[in-house]
């Protein structure tokens, strides 16, 4: 009796959801246009943009509603309006490609569009081609934020110098775009295979506890002695960050705001800390406390983006390597931004999980067919790397004389190749399956990350521009 | 003897051509390859900085073991070439295997085979010929061409495509060793430096890396070069017009910008930078007498040029200082870019046997521009300009390139080309039934060919159906369950 009570109410809260995403995707749609018809530009870039962002934050309304309440009819809407989102990106990357003469690919923002784009199609391709319709909860949420970031990145179109003048820029970089975006594929994937590999929940809270705490331990190296936080100082009339001498920034210390990342630390420090002495007191009584913990933590994480937005937008600071005051942006900080992103991101998933494990056990398809299809996206991803890696080599050469330097991120991209060849080497010849590979996927991964953020944000380099 | 020399061989041969081995190899190649991206590196580094981003005790002890230049120690090299040689030695010893399954197909399975082989089907038949005819249709509308075995029992047919993705593997791991053979030759007999021009020279020294120099077999000469700028003043392009001079005569010549070198005997000469030399190239002068007004003249000066002026006086650049600054009654250049110049003229009288130093702008303490019999007024400065070339010789990277291609190659046999069987055999079971039994075999993709293996078996008993309805009344087990009408 109450089993078809439950399967009444559905439908009827079913269509309330879709009804209120489509409304709230009009109105911000028809108030960006009074905006618009105000300032006459109807097509302009950040319109399309504004206008990609509003359809994918319905898709991720709608992925994350059909992930919760597992109604079907979400999956139609929230790819229709993907597929809408997919179209005014597509827009926005052609209307730049043609103002800027050259493919987007030569600044951050430019690597951002693409980047949103190829994560809006491949979740469409994921749908259709493998039948994983919940990759949408995980894609679109990136997207959002990709389109966020962008918005506050500066956007104008700069000229490409010298070495970058060259098609072989844009096989490297594209080809770059797609094998790390088979690489987060195959890292959802082997995730999804964890969840339905019956792995414990509190495992998932170790590892999203442990990659918080690597993220603010990160941030926290811009931590100055006297509780101030360093960063990259902008030069408005210039447009560009500010140099004291050949690539040596400038940095300008934002007081108090240190303080602010360390409280947040502690507070990220705290479910991983409870975890520990659950294992250590093999007492089950700490998770509970460690998941309230990650709920405030969550709270803590977004207060310190808010701070870190508004303490940068608004002022300028002082140096301890020059003397006067400076202005800073938050486009000289993306890495940071990114990592105070992707912490709240990362905990609000494990919640989802925490919450709604059933629903996705459910959802998702059986684990050894994730298994499988995780080991496919890497048979595609593997090959892209190993062009990416050569064609970067042979562009090298042909600009600076020499097709291996040893520089750092040519160096973490060959450990990447190596790892994921490690990969297929102990599926296929040692005939590793299941956990353990899934296991060796997100190793891989977080090695692709180190190499796309780490290198730049903490290692130095001939490929510092990017 | 338990410990005899065979025996040692054989466990290393069998330790260096492991997994394990390639894999531990693998690991330790990947660490030290980090360490040197986290420790900073000599070829890459100022020695200020590295001498300031450790203490000198820290910085003996990397130095000592290597780890400040990681990529060209000696036990670097030789794990890399252990590498390789792990890489060779399990290619060795898989290869035979290989070799023979690639070489002698199994054409004809016996009964073992049949029994175990996963992806098999049986099909009822009426007659031998009639099902095997079938089986050949089918295997034509699958694109595959069979052949037919002659046994001394009977007949079997075997199709199989895509053969050489057995060697794939090998083909990658052979694409490998060639890229790290050409990487060898470069680290060995390959070179870099670099070589700045002005317009007009020609230069043949090359400065190394590390602080020496190479002559090359040539020369270059610059003709001219360039520099493009976008309206925020970032270069746009930089250009050289370069001409190579072997023995007396211009062999080759070329206009190179970034992204563009010129190539000549193995050398290439790379478009690396441009700039400012700070040195005077022509400065042009507005001439005016002292006591006349009229009989003013422009003359053109370039650094040991000597201008008569008229019968008596003329006048040349003593020195250029493209950014000035006076110090203790001293004039001094403060750095090579034209931001503050000054240029010292003497103008020497013949009759007088006077040299007067005239400067613009008229430094007070070292100008004597008032006893000059003439007043000279810039017009116009045009300063030198030089052309950065990187200058390399790679003979390894047509291995390298050759490896890359080859690896591409491989890499698509090993993930999209598949190697796949079919076997059609006649059988009889022990009530005597004929049957055809039908096996197939895919070294990769297996759950995709198990759905073209059904569709295979479709196939044969759609080309059974017709002959089998004129038959008069067994309804056959592999049929798909039709009314049975009978006639």
């Amino acid at each position: 009796m109450a089993r078809e009570a439950r399967v009444e109410q559905h439908p009827a809260t079913g269509m309330t959801l879709v009804v209120m995403v489509g409304l709230s995707i009009a109105f911000l749609l028809f108030i960006a246009f009074l905006n618009v018809v105000k300032s006459g530009d109807i097509l302009s870039e950040a319109n399309l943009l504004y206008a990609a962002l509003v359809f994918y934050a319905g898709a991720g309304a709608l992925y994350l509603g059909f992930g919760v309440t597992g109604t079907e009819s979400y999956i139609k809407f929230a790819s229709l309006a993907t597929w809408a989102g997919l179209i005014a990106n597509t827009a926005a990357v052609a209307h730049r490609w043609y103002e800027a003469g050259h493919p987007p690919f030569a600044s951050l923002y430019e690597m951002l569009l693409s980047f949103v784009w190829t994560l809006a199609a491949l979740t469409l391709v994921a749908e259709k081609q493998y039948g994983v319709k919940v990759i949408g909860t995980v894609t679109m949420p990136v997207a959002i934020v990709g389109v966020v970031l962008m918005q506050l990145l500066r956007s104008e179109v700069r000229p490409l110098v010298p070495a970058l003048q060259s098609t072989w820029l844009h096989v490297h970089v594209t080809l770059a775009m797609l094998a790390y975006a088979a690489c987060a594929l195959s890292f959802a994937l082997a995730m999804m295979f964890l969840i339905q590999d019956k792995l414990k929940t509190e495992n998932f809270l170790a590892a999203t506890t442990t990659f918080t705490v690597g993220i603010y331990g990160a941030i926290l190296t811009r931590f100055e002695g006297w509780g101030g936080f360093n960063v990259i100082a902008w030069d408005p009339e210039n447009k560009s960050e500010v140099f004291l001498a050949k690539n040596v920034r400038l940095f300008v210390t934002i007081p108090d705001l240190g303080w602010l990342m360390l409280l947040v630390f502690a507070a990220v420090v705290a479910p991983l800390t409870l975890y520990i002495l659950s294992r250590v007191q093999k007492s089950e009584s700490f998770i509970g406390v460690a998941n309230r913990a990650v709920f405030v933590s969550i709270l803590l994480q977004s207060l310190a983006l808010l701070f870190f937005i508004l303490r940068i937008r608004d002022g300028r600071y002082p140096s301890l390597d020059a003397a006067g005051l400076y202005p800073t942006a938050l486009g000289t900080s993306p890495f940071i931004l990114s990592g105070l992103v992707g912490g709240i991101f990362a905990n609000l998933l494990y919640l989802l999980l925490l919450w709604r494990r059933e629903d996705l056990e459910r959802l998702l398809p059986d684990a050894e067919a994730l298994d499988r299809i995780t080991y496919k996206t890497i048979c595609i991803a593997f090959p892209l790397l190993t062009l990416m890696i050569a064609a970067g080599a042979y562009w090298a050469n042909k600009a600076w004389g020499s097709y291996w330097n040893w520089d750092p991120k040519e160096t973490w991209a060959a450990i990447t190749w190596l790892v994921y060849a490690g990969y297929l080497h102990m599926r296929i010849t040692r005939g590793w399956r299941g956990r353990r590979a899934a296991y060796f996927a997100i190793l891989g991964f977080g090695v692709v990350m180190f190499t796309f953020f780490g290198v730049t944000y903490l290692l130095n380099g001939l490929h510092s521009y990017a | 003897m338990a410990l005899s020399l065979r025996s040692t061989a054989s466990s290393t041969w069998k330790t260096l051509s492991s997994i394990k081995t390639g894999v531990v190899l693998i690991i330790l190649v990947v660490i030290f390859s980090a360490a040197g991206t986290v420790i900073l590196q000599r070829p890459m580094t100022d020695p200020d900085d590295m001498a300031r981003a450790y203490s000198p005790a820290m910085l003996r002890f990397l130095d000592a073991t290597g780890l400040t230049d990681v990529y060209h120690t000696r036990w670097f090299l030789a794990l890399m070439a252990s590498v390789s040689l792990s890489i060779i030695a399990a290619s060795l010893e898989r290869f035979p295997n290989a070799w023979r399954y690639f070489a002698r197909p199994y054409k004809s399975p016996d009964e073992g085979f049949r029994r175990v082989l996963p992806v098999q089907a049986h099909i009822s038949i009426k007659d031998e010929e009639q099902g095997l005819t079938a089986a050949e249709r089918a295997f034509r509308h699958m694109h595959l061409k069979s052949e037919r075995i002659v046994r001394p029992d009977r007949f079997s047919l075997f199709a199989e495509r895509n053969r050489i993705s057995e060697m794939a593997v090998y083909i990658v791991h052979t694409s490998l060793l060639l890229i790290f053979f050409g990487a060898i030759i470069d680290g060995l007999y390959g070179w870099r430096g670099f070589l700045m021009l002005t317009p007009g020279s020609t230069g043949s020294q090359i400065e190394m890396r590390n602080g020496t120099s190479r002559t090359l077999p040539f020369s270059i000469r610059c003709d001219g070069t360039g520099e493009e700028t976008y309206s925020d003043g970032t270069p746009k392009r930089w250009w050289s017009k370069l001409a190579v001079v072997d023995g007396d005569r211009e062999v080759l010549s070329k206009e190179i910008v970034v992204n563009d070198p010129l190539v000549y005997n193995g050398i290439r000469f790379y478009q690396a930078s441009y700039g400012r030399t700070g040195k005077l190239d022509r400065l042009v002068l507005h001439v005016i007498p002292r006591n006349s007004a009229t009989n003013a003249q422009e003359i053109s000066l370039s650094p040991n040029q000597v201008v008569s002026l008229d019968a008596d006086t003329k006048v040349q650049i003593a020195e250029f200082i493209p950014d000035y600054v006076v110090q203790d009654g001293h004039v001094y250049a403060r750095s090579n870019d034209v931001v503050n110049p000054a240029v010292h003229l003497i103008v020497t009288s013949a009759r007088s046997e006077k040299a007067i130093n005239f400067w613009l702008p008229e430094i007070p303490g070292v100008a004597e521009n008032s006893s000059s019999p003439y007043n000279f007024e810039p017009k116009d400065l045009k300063t030198g300009v030089f052309t950065g070339l990187e200058v390399s010789h790679e003979p390894g990277q047509w291995a390298v390139w050759s490896g890359v291609l080859l690896m591409a190659i491989g890499l698509t046999f090993v993930f999209y080309v598949v190697h796949v069987r079919y076997w059609v055999v006649p059988v009889q079971d022990k009530q005597g039934n004929l049957a055809l039994w039908v096996g197939g075999s895919a070294n990769r993709n297996r759950d995709a060919f198990e759905q073209t293996f059904k569709r295979f078996v479709e196939q044969i008993e759609k080309e059974l159906k017709p002959k089998f309805e004129e038959a008069a009344d067994q309804p056959a087990a592999g049929l798909p369950k039709t009314t049975s009408a009978g006639r």
